[in-house]
């Protein structure tokens, strides 16, 4: 084994001297995608400040952890930087109600409803090749749409997010990046129940040296909703202009 | 108008970020300061007094002599990371970056955008203004923490308690405008700009409208440059076809670097071989997707390299982009991401439901939110 290594060494070395130090590169020293930043806790634990740019990220825990509340504040964000968020929802279950509070631009969010997770792999590589700017897959895609999706969000640099209970091995090995989410409790507030606490980690990442876990406190909307004007949000506090509201970061 | 304005630190401080934190003078040993950094603004060390008075002020500060190559890099560089957030950008050595914001659809976007890539250009925090012109925008973030935003509506009123001396007026007038009793913006504001013009002449005028918040200076829009070349020298000339690939690869790395940097992209592509014999070859060619990487870039140079055929050894070898891609196609955040694919993003819908039936695609648009009926709350638009 050593020998091979040694003399795949001398070949990539050989072909280096003899074809510039660019011809052949190592998938270790390729530079990280670029980040976008989402504004959400998240960015801090990718390494890069944000997800990466035409890689998926999965977002994945069992039963109420917190997932879909960040995918849907992901989204948000998306809706208000990208021209194109789409949403992939092959279960039929997304509400675009559930999204109001993270103050989406409904104008760019279109949701492709397909009727086969097959289907949904189609538009989801059809999509990525495009150039979609970010796609919330609300499901798993069939392991043969991974490849053309990959290879079409990698050339367009499309932001893929997939929320799932657990992920396949053939979907959790197409990700760069995989977030574990696990209710650490609820938050209850004079007999209400306004949120839940849960601990998000970082299990997978393909793009900078992994970063640890944070600790996530989620609240649900309480109440009449008061969203201030995005400047003078941004006016308090640049850090937390996109950051939703509801969702507060105890790292 | 709406102008954001970015304040870090002088260009020539900001080459040196090992001295972040430390006093730091910079100019030419008989002439004048330059910049000085903000710890040295407590020894009462301030731009334009004699080096040597500075030295005596603050005799522990680093003295560096003014490198305006590098400061000119540095501020190229960052007119180019800014310019595809903002359709007018200025920026200037003292540190200080304006970027109209009119018309972009989400200017607290660009905004924290162009904050990170100052951060990123420079390694400090700016302090960042937003107001309806250069002039405002530029005090307004003078009075910010670093890495905070203050928002301006009203000139004016912003305008009015500030001193007088925020008109950065030459010594003489402002002794004037101290004489005649104005040393607020307020005091100089309420002055008819005929009445000031007689007394200080055009600068005058020039003081009352900038104190009454009217924004008479329009920015000086940067562009990116629109010719760039790189080319190396051969001693000995040489006859090898695979010296010149590798000379060449390495010339569009140069090259496409410089264009990374720049945001730009070369529509037309020209290459010489000056010959042994004094005489040259070229060959030359204008592309239809302008070319800014190694790979677009060698992938067209090295095609040719490998089919020429020169009458004699090479002396010199030159790659010019006589012809850099215009500002707007590179400026694609000035849309909303990912607009420039926009067209393809709904082709591959319209395919999607041409093969699976209309609706397999649907926005949502708001209807009835109130209601208890999830299925009224939206309708669905295929």
């Amino acid at each position: 084994m050593q020998g091979e290594i040694a003399q795949l060494d001398r070949a990539i070395e050989a072909i280096r001297v003899r074809f510039g130090s660019q011809a052949l590169t190592r998938a270790a020293e390729l530079p990280p995608p670029p980040p976008w930043p989402s504004g959400t806790p998240l960015d801090r634990l990718t390494g890069i400040g944000g997800l990466p740019c035409g890689r998926l990220t999965v977002l994945a825990g069992s039963g109420t952890c917190g997932k879909h509340t960040l995918g849907l504040a992901l989204l948000a964000a998306a809706t208000n930087q990208f021209a194109h968020a789409i949403v992939i929802d092959p279960s039929g279950a997304f509400d675009p109600w559930c999204l109001l509070q993270f103050k989406p631009d409904l104008g760019t969010l279109t949701v492709v409803r397909s009727t086969s997770s097959d289907t949904a792999g189609e538009a989801a590589a059809s999509l990525a090749r495009a150039g979609a700017g970010f796609i919330l897959l609300m499901g798993e895609v069939p392991e043969h749409w991974l490849g053309p999706m990959e290879a079409g969000a990698n050339r367009s640099g499309a932001v893929m997010v997939g929320v799932v209970e657990a992920p396949g091995r053939a979907f959790a090995h197409a990700s760069s990046l995989s977030f574990g989410f696990s209710r650490l409790g609820w938050v209850w507030e004079r007999d209400q129940l306004v949120g839940l606490k849960t601990i998000a980690r970082c299990i997978k990442n393909r793009v900078a040296p992994p970063i640890g876990d944070a600790e996530l406190e989620i609240r649900y909307p309480v109440g009449a909703a008061t969203f201030s004007s995005e400047l003078s949000v941004f006016e308090s506090s640049l850090e937390e202009v996109v950051e939703a509201e509801c969702v507060s970061a105890v790292v | 108008m709406r102008v954001c304005c970015g304040l870090v630190p002088h260009l020539e401080l900001a080459q040196r970020r090992d001295l972040y934190g430390s006093p730091v003078v910079v100019g030419h040993w008989e002439e004048q300061v330059i910049a000085a950094s903000d710890e040295t603004v407590q020894f009462g060390v301030v731009p334009g007094m004699p080096m040597r008075q500075a030295e005596h002020l603050c005799p522990q500060a680093a003295f560096l002599t003014p490198d305006p190559l590098a400061a000119g890099r540095l501020r190229e560089l960052i007119a180019s990371a800014l310019y595809d957030v903002a359709p007018v950008v200025e920026v200037r050595g003292e540190g200080v970056a304006w970027l109209e914001l009119s018309g972009v659809p989400s200017p607290s976007a660009s905004i924290r955008e162009a904050r990170r890539r100052l951060r990123t250009a420079v390694g400090v925090e700016p302090r960042l203004g937003l107001a309806p012109g250069p002039f405002t925008a530029r005090l307004a973030a003078a009075r910010a923490r670093r890495g905070r935003l203050i928002q301006v509506d009203e000139a004016r009123a912003f305008l009015a308690p500030l001193s007088a001396r925020e008109l950065q007026l030459d010594d003489e007038s402002m002794e004037r405008l101290d004489l005649l009793g104005l040393r607020t913006l307020d005091a100089v504001a309420a002055i008819g700009p005929r009445e000031l013009e007689s007394q200080l002449g055009r600068e005058g005028r020039h003081a009352v409208l900038l104190a009454r918040g009217l924004e008479p200076d329009q920015l000086t829009p940067w562009r990116p440059p629109m010719f760039t070349s790189a080319h190396r020298q051969f001693e000995p000339p040489v006859e090898d076809r695979e010296a010149l690939l590798f000379v060449a690869r390495a010339l569009c790395g140069d090259l496409a670097l410089e264009l990374g940097v720049r945001g730009a992209g070369a529509k037309q592509v020209r290459v010489r071989l000056l010959l042994e014999d004094a005489d040259q070859e070229g060959r030359e060619s204008v592309v239809r997707h302008a070319l800014s990487s190694e790979a677009e870039l060698f992938g067209l140079i090295g095609a040719w390299i490998k089919e020429w055929q020169p009458r004699a050894p090479i002396n010199e070898l030159w790659i010019e982009l006589p012809v850099l891609e215009a500002a707007g196609r590179r400026q694609l955040r000035l849309w909303a991401g990912g607009g420039g694919t926009s067209e393809e993003v709904l082709a591959a819908l319209e395919r999607l439901q041409e093969r699976h039936g209309d609706g397999i695609v649907r926005k949502p648009r708001l209807a009835l939110l109130t209601s208890p009926v999830p299925a009224q709350r939206f309708d669905w638009v295929s």
